[in-house]
């Protein structure tokens, strides 16, 4: 038996390493398949988009104005990415013709990729403005008023010289020595995507429209607080009243105006249109400059290892309330099923499980976070952890039923002869049994749990992907920082598996000779 | 032994009144009356689905009469606010599947219910689990798991561990019918022992030499009632019923 144990151990290992091997082997293809030729730029100007594939920021103005050409009958597609980065890098490998975005974060794309170039025609002027909640219009007014005084004071040309220009890094921002802050809080949400308006810095968000809030908020008295969200959930967070105002270069259209209020406009800003560069040579950065721009520059592995750090606490908490609910339901469910008992617990149960079964569990994630706990502020790691562990609980309970109800029933009846109740039956009795049959189920459960909880970045949360995605949004390399992510998940889904494994081996040992 | 020259009310351990059980309108057992006193050792028999396990399962609540009541020294077992594991605690039971607990070693299968229901310190259920399991002979195997013995050894096992309990009387349905032929002795002669030791014992059985030879009393179910009811020596060698006359026939 020992040797046959050390023979599996060593298995396991080879089998750890081939995979960890084929890993890598993909991704030296992925390496090779970037400096492939990409097809011709085929857009050169304005009249040259009907009829091709662009690539905007979904819920953008780009993605408002491009919209009326997919409807014009020239079969125009338009291609809605979450990140300005992942349009551009979808441009990068020609799978769309051009990117419509603002001019400024486009200037910092084309400015990291020597590949791309921003077309001379400008797609569109638009005024960028803050956006409110409509019931709030006394903190509208106030902040106009901070607005304007910002504008003659000359404050508000300053920060935005500091970010644009051949003065950049030269006048920035400095709070007043002697502001009080007693006036509140003043949160504001963004999305740290959209260089130079708001984006990640050493591990803080920065930025014209950032520094513009600070301002406000030191001429109004108030406290700044800074929430980074997916940016079509901006708008959604100010309504709910997750945040005071959004400042992330939005421009005030019709569409937008339905639903929300804005600031007077605090500066213009024009859409613009990128192509690629045939002209130019493929970027000329080799992996190992690409490694220590996305990694250590900066130190910017803080970021993958505070979004790892999420990651495990979001998931660790969420599998434990997961375990919780699904053991509580379990036993109500398979006590109905044995006994017919608890009829309206049952029925209730029935109703929790189809319904967190049948949604997806980003929106569910999304109505926890905008819709139950719309106007509380609560820690966001705390909504993520009660929305993946009721989502895991179901999941869990039926799982644990069926390990219940694998039980012969003979084994509680023994219990029960011997004058165990019914709590210490399944305490003693039930449980060890279930949970060693469904064991590979739950690991199953909660390795899926882990990496469901990339989905955190929707309420704004630092977790492993985004950790990436941030370094994405600063370096406009995707390949590094997804493969690091990835191999991350990776290493720690197969640390999971080896300890579930040995877990369960041990488990069995009164099952073998 | 026999209950017959000590008639006093106190010797009374079970008594069935009017015990009917059905399913789904389909009646097993039909208005069932009987009394069990201390000592006694009581053999069912009969064909196979004529209720004999139903109406044992009954006396311990595992299955609930329909209609009827089960008294345990005049308590009403089917009466809801009476606390049923209490009483399940002084009727030990043994199953034709053993039902052993597989997550427990051979000792912690004995010391469960000691320690749990009766709250009984660790040491003294330790000490209870070895002079039981050195009983039924099976001391070697205090620290293996259930699906290291053989049939016989479980049952034994099964018995020992519904001895721990001290109970005042053993319900046995078919202990012997899981059972390998050649296995069968040694559970019935640890049977034996314990109804020489004194033990109340009601046993559902296809062996009939036990019935005959231990048994103080032989109960024949046959068509959802007790059809005859006598002494061993009477019931299998003068059998009043053609029902059992036609059953004797088949199985002896």
């Amino acid at each position: 038996m020992q040797r046959m144990n050390s023979r599996r151990k060593s298995i396991l290992s080879a089998m750890h390493i081939a995979i960890l091997a084929m890993f890598l082997l993909v991704s030296s293809f992925a390496l090779t398949a970037c400096g492939s030729k990409t097809a011709k730029n085929t857009v050169f100007s304005v009249d040259d988009i009907p009829g091709k594939t662009i690539g905007v920021q979904l819920g953008t103005t780009g993605d408002i104005y491009v919209s009326d050409y997919e409807e014009d009958g020239s079969n125009t597609k338009v291609e809605r990415f979450n990140k300005g980065a992942d349009a551009v890098q979808a441009l990068k490998q020609g799978k769309i013709d051009a990117v419509i975005i603002d001019s400024q974060p486009a200037q910092a794309f084309v400015d990291a990729n020597n590949d791309l170039t921003i077309l001379e025609e400008e797609f569109v002027e638009e005024d960028y403005a803050m956006c409110i909640s409509k019931s709030n219009s006394a903190l509208k007014n106030r902040i106009n008023e901070a607005l304007e005084y910002l504008k003659a004071q000359g404050t508000l040309e300053a920060i935005i010289n500091n970010y644009i220009g051949e003065n950049a890094g030269k006048t920035p921002y400095v709070s007043p020595a002697n502001v009080t802050r007693n006036n509140g809080t003043l949160t504001v949400a963004t999305n740290a995507y959209f260089s130079p308006y708001e984006y990640y810095e050493g591990g803080s968000i920065v930025g014209i429209d950032m520094d513009m809030c600070q301002a406000i908020a030191d001429y109004l008295g108030m406290d700044l607080h800074i929430e980074d969200m997916e940016f079509d959930s901006v708008i959604t967070a100010v309504q709910s009243g997750k945040a005071d105002i959004g400042a992330s270069g939005m421009t005030v259209t019709e569409e937008r105006l339905k639903n929300i209020d804005f600031t007077n406009t605090y500066t213009t800003a024009s859409q613009v249109i990128i192509v690629r560069d045939d002209n130019a040579s493929a970027s000329g950065a080799n992996i190992g400059e690409k490694f220590k721009s996305d990694f250590l520059t900066a130190n910017r592995y803080q970021y993958i290892l505070k979004g790892l750090g999420n990651t495990l606490l979001i998931t660790v908490c969420a599998a434990l309330l997961g375990i919780i609910i699904g053991f509580i339901i379990a036993v109500i469910r398979s006590n109905h099923d044995m006994t017919g008992h608890l009829k309206i617990a049952n029925f209730l149960c029935n109703i929790y499980l189809t319904v967190i079964r049948g949604t997806p569990t980003m929106v569910q994630l999304l109505i926890i976070y905008y819709i139950i706990f719309g106007s509380v502020n609560i820690n966001k790691i705390i909504v993520a952890i009660l929305a993946f562990g009721i989502n895991s609980g179901a999941y869990v309970a039926e799982i644990v039923r069926s390990g219940i109800m694998s039980i012969d029933i003979g084994q509680s009846e023994a219990a029960r002869s011997l004058g165990l109740t019914y709590r210490q039956t399944m305490v003693n009795v039930i449980f060890p049994q279930a949970v060693k049959n469904v064991l590979p189920a739950l690991t199953n459960e909660f390795i899926v749990l882990l990496k469901e909880t990339s989905i955190s970045g929707y309420i704004g949360l630092t977790d492993l992907t985004r950790g990436g995605d941030i370094i994405r949004s600063i370096t406009y390399d995707a390949m590094l920082p997804l493969l690091g992510v990835a191999l991350i998940y990776l290493v720690i889904v197969m640390i999971l598996s080896t300890f579930v494994k040995k877990l369960e081996r041990r488990l069995r040992s009164n099952e073998r000779r | 032994m026999s209950a017959d020259n000590k008639n006093t009310q106190n010797d009374i351990i079970l008594e069935v009144k009017n015990m009917t059980k059905s399913y789904d309108g389909h009646v097993v057992l039909n208005n069932i009356n009987t009394t069990i006193r201390k000592g006694e050792v009581i053999s069912i028999i009969g064909p196979s689905g004529c209720g004999k396990s139903t109406f044992l399962r009954s006396l311990n609540l595992l299955e609930t009469p329909t209609d009827g009541q089960v008294l345990f020294h005049g308590t009403d077992l089917t009466d809801p606010t009476v606390n049923i594991n209490h009483i399940r605690e002084k009727i030990g039971m043994v199953f034709q599947h053993f039902n052993l607990f597989p997550n427990m070693t051979i000792k912690d299968n004995l010391m469960l219910a000691p320690m749990k229901v009766a709250q009984m310190p660790k040491e003294e259920a330790s000490a209870l689990a070895d002079s039981l399991l050195k009983r039924v002979g099976l001391s070697d195997k205090a620290d293996t798991y259930p699906n290291m013995l053989s049939g016989g050894q479980k049952q034994r096992v099964a018995i020992a561990r519904a001895l721990a309990m001290n109970p005042e009387v053993m319900l046995f349905d078919e202990p012997t019918s899981a059972l390998d032929p050649e296995m069968v002795g040694e559970v019935l002669s640890i049977m034996k022992e314990l109804a020489q030791s004194g033990m109340t014992m009601i046993v559902v059985t296809h062996e009939m030499g036990f019935a005959r030879e231990v048994s103080s009393r032989c109960m024949f179910f046959a068509d959802t009632i007790i059809k005859e009811e006598n002494t061993p020596a009477e019931i299998f060698d003068n059998p009043q019923t053609d029902r059992l006359k036609d059953f004797l026939s088949k199985v002896l």
